[in-house]
């Protein structure tokens, strides 16, 4: 499994070098973003068991920040940084009360109030003129070394492995263990003494940060911000990300990722042939229901499955033999 | 005082439109425990295929009965194909009607496009009657009128018949009236049936109320709804109509005097219910 992604993380790497292709790069640009920020919802929704469906605040709060650092003062490396740092704490004390007032209620109440809050943020970008121009949104301009579409390349690429490599190690943390055995169940790890709510707001915090991390970086790939950062269908990528790709893998939701930026791609070019095409969406929301009520594992967890069972049989058969 | 009876009248009729859609919803909820993400693409479909059969046919009453039709039908598929395989798991349900919604909603653009239809009221029904100088629109009345007669129905059936009292007693102890030799997996089609029936018929009326129909309404109007059922009590039938009464006329006053918070209050109103009081403010049951 790792050598794998060595060779696809090697492979992305070298590639904007070997192969001149500014729309493959820009693809591909879409999909780290998207991995990243679908990484850190399959945090909450495949490790800890939390359905949220408010998520595209965190990455509206990552998207606005730098929008308006870059807007409002001079586009430099510095004022970069200082909306990272921005997007950094606001996501954090988000996130962080988000899951204080929230996390305590039950799945249903959860889902639900995390989509009105996200919601109310809509309302604000929207409401907000003088800062977030409304609906409208704006275009600015960003540091000159992302400029450079094979820079900012590399950066989404560090970026998406750098976060896969830190999720994989919370989630194999003690902390994360927690986290898995909330999943599995919540009353029982309760009563071995932890204090589940802490956990849960810690899992948030962290997903919360990452998602602004996404949105910095998807602002500055399109070099404009409006309200849609903040409306439901940023969510629903995520969700359909992570969903199909395969829940609590990280690798499920970077697959998940690159087969809905692609297909997003191709259909809508598909859709000169017909007229079915331009809302491409529609197939992914049917082998979303199907995935969710046959193959809840998603597609990577599903092969695992399938693998481990073969090695199983395998392993069965020998013993046959030997026994025989 | 002219202003206010108008504000009064337009946030009873906005009321009565979201109370269609939340009875259903805290029904379904109550007694089946399911909270139906998708309940505001039914609102939508009743809209869309309403107007459509009204705009063929050229009869409001027809195209109100087709929009109720359209709810029924698209409940018992979704009743029996999407919910039934997922029941008692929670997550699995949430997501699901999630992205049930999101198939809806993408279907209703495949089926009528992507852009906005344009609606407007029977000639019975349009203009305005002038009673003392005070000005009342005819269609605001109207709706006002089936909102209060569909929760005179749905209350009357629900205290005086027996399926009514299968019903109530389903959302105190649903394993107890199983025991009891009943099949609740008929009386929870039913519902879900009437619910989705009844969303379509508020999506069916919002069209000529607000002129314009298109796909987004549905999630527009369903984040409406699960404020009033959050405030109304989960699964509280009374709770929900004077729930959506009062987020309908805190929605037309605000809108009128400071336009900017009329949705934010609301939600707030809800998140507070939510975090101090999760049975809601008209609900007794703990």
């Amino acid at each position: 499994m790792t050598a794998i992604i060595l060779v696809v993380a090697a492979f992305l790497l070298l590639l904007p070098f070997v192969y001149e292709s500014r729309n493959l790069m820009i693809l591909l640009t879409q999909v780290f973003v998207f991995s990243i920020f679908a990484m850190s919802y399959d945090l909450l929704l495949g490790f800890t068991g939390i359905v949220s469906f408010g998520h595209a605040m965190f990455f509206g709060i990552g998207a606005y920040s730098i929008g308006i650092f870059m807007k409002r003062f001079e586009p430099t490396l510095g004022y970069f940084l200082l909306a990272v740092m921005t997007t950094l704490a606001l996501t954090a004390i988000v996130s962080f009360i988000v899951g204080l007032l929230t996390l305590r209620l039950k799945s249903h109440f959860y889902a639900m109030l995390t989509l009105s809050l996200s919601g109310l943020f809509l309302v604000l970008a929207e409401k907000w003129r003088s800062m977030t121009y409304g609906n409208d949104g704006f275009t600015f301009r960003v540091p000159e070394m992302f400029i450079d579409r094979t820079n900012f390349y590399l950066l989404c690429l560090f970026v998406m492995v750098a976060v896969f490599l830190i999720l994989k190690r919370f989630t194999n943390s003690p902390l994360g263990r927690v986290l898995q055995a909330i999943r599995e169940n919540e009353q029982r790890t309760e009563s071995l003494g932890f204090h589940v709510l802490h956990y849960k707001i810690a899992a948030s915090v962290v997903s919360g940060v990452l998602a602004g991390i996404a949105g910095i970086l998807y602002a500055i790939s399109l070099r404009f911000v409006n309200t849609s950062v903040f409306a439901m269908d940023i969510t629903l990528d995520a969700l359909l990300m992570t969903i199909i790709g395969g829940v609590g893998t990280l690798v499920g939701a970077i697959i998940g990722a690159g087969l809905i930026e692609f297909a997003h791609h191709w259909l809508t070019e598909l859709a000169k042939d017909h007229v079915i095409f331009e809302r491409w969406i529609i197939f992914f929301g049917i082998i979303y229901i199907l995935v969710v009520m046959f193959f809840p594992k998603g597609i990577v967890g599903t092969l695992s499955t399938l693998t481990w069972k073969r090695k199983k049989q395998h392993a069965v058969k020998k013993e046959e033999k030997v026994a025989g | 005082m002219d202003l206010i009876i108008n504000l009064t009248l337009n946030g009873l009729a906005t009321g009565m439109l979201i109370f269609l859609l939340a009875a259903g919803l805290t029904l379904i909820f109550g007694l089946m425990d399911v909270l139906n993400f998708a309940h505001g693409g039914l609102f939508a479909w009743g809209a869309y295929s309403g107007l459509w059969i009204y705009s063929q046919t050229d009869s409001f009453i027809i195209g109100i009965i087709g929009a109720i039709l359209t709810g029924f039908l698209l409940g018992i598929i979704i009743e029996k194909w999407i919910i039934k395989p997922v029941y008692g798991n929670h997550v699995q349900q949430i997501l699901i009607t999630l992205g049930l919604m999101l198939v809806l909603s993408e279907m209703l653009k495949v089926i009528w496009g992507p852009n906005q239809i344009t609606a407007s009221p029977p000639d019975y029904l349009k203009g305005s009657w002038e009673i003392g100088g005070i000005i009342i629109i005819k269609y605001r009345v109207f709706i006002i009128l089936v909102g209060f007669l569909i929760f005179a129905g749905v209350q009357y059936v629900l205290k005086r018949t027996k399926i009514g009292l299968v019903v109530r007693a389903g959302v105190m102890n649903k394993e107890m009236v199983q025991a009891l030799g009943i099949n609740i997996q008929k009386i929870f089609m039913v519902v879900f049936m009437i619910g989705a029936g009844m969303a379509a018929l508020g999506g069916v009326l919002l069209g000529p109320y607000s002129g314009v129909i298109h796909a987004g309404m549905g999630m527009e109007f369903a984040i409406l709804a699960f404020i009033v059922v959050v405030i109304g009590g989960m699964g509280n039938f009374k709770g929900s109509v004077l729930a959506a009464i009062l987020v309908g006329l805190s929605g037309s006053f605000m809108a009128y005097y400071v336009p900017d918070l009329s949705l934010a209050v609301n939600m707030l109103l809800m998140a507070i219910v939510l975090i101090i009081r999760p049975q809601g403010l008209f609900g007794a049951k703990g």
